[in-house]
């Protein structure tokens, strides 16, 4: 078994959205107790719907949010009560990148600079050798040499994109969080850099943490998948297990919402009613039950326990709970 | 046949100014839509497919952007040619829109009961209380619960799912014959997706409306239309049934955008790409558009531009590249590409 390179313990983050009239503030719960490892060389991915919580989980992991209660462990160091200077170093072991390659580069930027820019903080090197690294990293990104000199407004959306993995790769980062890389890019472009995350990968032994509501995409790049709804996680498995084998009502639901592009095949669609509900005000006990197909009256009381029903292989679901179902439990198709 | 037709677009051509020259959106495309049918408009972005329904709905008026050549027959009236306030009688009557972002389309200072009656007034004649009522049962009809309630909230009030429904609401209102709708789930998540898919594929079959579905979303179009229309650069490269597209498309950009989407449970370690990014309308190529990414491009692609010519003599079936019109003729092209 590989180490992982991180793991993330009762992980919680709130937001105050109203401050109200002697403290009564109300708060959104972004990410409610999730608890992950992502091993080294892996990409891992964190699906979901709008407002999940995915993007805070990533924030929270490279430490540009704090979290309120749980621990993020970096390579075996407990990083959630590290103070700026502690982080420094371990931030040079992670990067970011963005899902708007337009607002995530500066306009005022030359490429070069924006490339270069954390090797200005994280090394020494001097600024010849810091624009012949980052000339080198453009041919690396598949970009040339002489777009070094440009501003990003010259470039396509699937070029900044380039630039901005250009950048975070600068640092020669173990791990990189990708929020949605790809989703506001036109479909021939996002397969271009799909390809490129993944020669990367390869090419650097770089870990992803991979952020997306794209369930083909992440079919594409992931080893292992996380299902997100409400803040919390769901279903945890490795990718095949994920998609032949969804055990949770709601990943179910959402694999077979995904539009297939083949009109031959007919499927049968779950489709789930309702919308989902507010995260200031969470269902009780299963986050899920309002919409789930299959909702029993426990779990309208009773938040189920997110554990482990098969190697490797979680679920946070009464269905799977063997002291509810008894030993033989149920399986819903 | 003919008389089958709900719309027909033919050699649309439409410009914007800009920089004191102008550059073409939209290079003479030509399509129908039949009675009933859906005809999915597929294309990147930039390829000019918002632009054709724009022009459709004569919804240019405040943009730089201007019909300069070509015809939009709808059931045999010009309407190019129509007064603004004939058009007036037909947009949210006959022909009715639902645009992408339902909170950017919706009034935000109007409660919903008000901006769903304003059409029905104007084109049905109703009275306030009776196109109250209608407004009602249309909320209803698209699986609105509440709607007794629900018709006295504002816009900010509900949401993204249940604005995508009164947007819906809205465009079913007066009866339309044809609906365009225009990237209408893209702002969505997928289980959201999924219901609204679902609701419009209802009320089309309820209705039997035509349909525009524009939407980049290969996904959506195997599941939703009857025929495709695939859009590059301002023109229709290949036109084929929903089943000829997914199973032997022709034309190159059709085939590229078709294997640089990931499917669910398909296991390729790689993903085939198109290299290059789409042409910027005002460096456009001489020859095909296309040919700068086409992996096939010949000498002949670089000078000239192919037609949009019927594949194999069948007249549901066209695309627009060299490739297809030589193979026809074992070796012989079809055009001849002239000096000017």
């Amino acid at each position: 078994m590989n180490t992982p390179l991180i793991e993330v313990k009762g992980l919680h983050k709130s937001f105050v959205v109203k401050k109200g009239f002697l403290g009564e503030s109300k708060y959104v719960r972004a990410v409610d107790g999730i608890s992950f490892a992502i091993r080294k060389g892996e990409t891992f991915s964190l699906v979901g719907e709008s407002g999940c919580g995915k993007s805070t989980t990533g924030r929270l992991v490279t430490r540009l949010l704090k979290p309120n209660e749980g621990e993020v462990w970096f390579n075996g160091q407990n990083i959630s009560a590290y103070n700026d200077n502690q982080m420094r170093p371990v931030r040079k072991e992670m990067q970011m990148v963005f899902q708007d390659p337009y607002a995530s580069l500066n306009p005022r930027m030359k490429v070069k600079d924006i490339v270069s820019e954390p090797l200005l903080i994280h090394t020494k090197m001097s600024s010849r050798e810091r624009d012949k690294f980052a000339t080198e990293l453009l041919e690396v990104v598949g970009l040339s040499s002489y777009h070094a000199e440009r501003h990003a407004h010259e470039f396509s959306g699937g070029q900044r994109q380039r630039i901005g993995i250009a950048r975070a790769l600068s640092v020669r980062p173990s791990l990189i969080v990708a929020d949605e890389p790809v989703s506001a890019l036109d479909v021939s472009i996002q397969s271009q850099v799909l390809n490129l995350l993944q020669d990367l990968q390869e090419e650097y032994g770089l870990t992803y943490l991979f952020i997306s509501h794209d369930l083909s995409v992440v079919e594409h790049i992931s080893d292992r998948i996380g299902v997100m709804y409400l803040g919390a996680l769901v279903e945890t498995a490795g990718k095949d297990a994920l998609y032949d084998r969804p055990l949770h009502p709601y990943t179910q639901a959402l694999l077979s919402s995904v539009p297939v592009a083949d009109p031959s095949q007919k499927k049968e669609r779950i489709i789930l009613k309702g919308d989902i509900p507010s995260p200031v005000n969470p269902p009780s006990g299963c986050r899920f039950h309002t919409r789930c197909p299959s909702c029993m009256d426990i779990c309208k009381q009773i938040q189920p326990v997110f554990q482990e029903v098969e190697p490797d292989h979680r679920v946070a679901c009464h269905l799977y709970d063997e002291t509810i179902m008894g030993k033989d439990g149920v399986h819903i198709n | 046949m003919t008389a089958n037709k709900l719309l027909e677009v033919d050699g649309l051509k439409t410009e914007f100014k800009r920089d004191g020259g102008s550059i073409t959106a939209v290079d003479g495309v030509n399509f129908h839509i039949n009675k009933g049918e859906v005809l999915g408009l597929v294309g990147e972005s930039g390829c000019g497919k918002s632009v054709t329904s724009l022009s459709i709905m004569r919804l240019l008026k405040d943009t730089p952007g201007k019909i300069s050549g070509g015809a939009v027959r709808f059931e045999g009236s010009d309407l190019t040619k129509l007064k603004e306030s004939d058009m007036r009688r037909i947009r949210g009557k006959d022909m009715a829109m639902i645009f992408q972002e339902p909170m950017t389309s919706l009034n935000p200072v109007l409660r919903i009961g008000k901006q769903l009656e304003e059409p029905i007034r104007l084109h049905l004649g109703y009275n306030r209380k009776k196109a109250r009522e209608h407004a009602i049962q249309t909320l209803k009809l698209v699986g609105i619960p509440r709607a007794e309630e629900l018709v006295d909230d504002y816009p900010h009030q509900l949401s993204g799912g249940m604005r995508q429904r009164v947007m819906i609401a809205m465009a079913m209102s007066c009866h339309p014959k044809l609906i365009i709708a225009d990237e209408p789930t893209t702002a969505l998540d997928v289980t959201i997706q999924a219901q609204i898919l679902d609701l419009m594929r209802r009320l089309k079959e309820e209705k039997d409306m035509g349909m525009l579905l524009i939407t980049h979303d290969l996904g959506v179009v195997a599941e939703m239309c009857d025929r495709v229309v695939v859009m590059y650069a301002g023109r229709v490269v290949e036109e084929a049934s929903v089943k000829d597209l997914f199973e032997q498309p022709q034309h190159p950009y059709t085939k590229g955008l078709i294997r640089s989407v990931p499917k669910l449970r398909q296991n390729v370690r790689r993903l085939e790409s198109i290299s290059g990014n789409v042409p910027d309308l005002s460096r456009m190529p001489a020859g095909c558009k296309f040919a700068p990414r086409c992996p096939f491009v010949m000498e002949k692609c670089l000078s000239a531009e192919p037609d949009l010519v019927a594949v194999e003599g069948r007249t549901d079936r066209k695309s627009r590249c060299w490739l297809t019109q030589i193979d026809e003729r074992g070796g012989e092209t079809v055009h001849e590409y002239s000096a000017d």
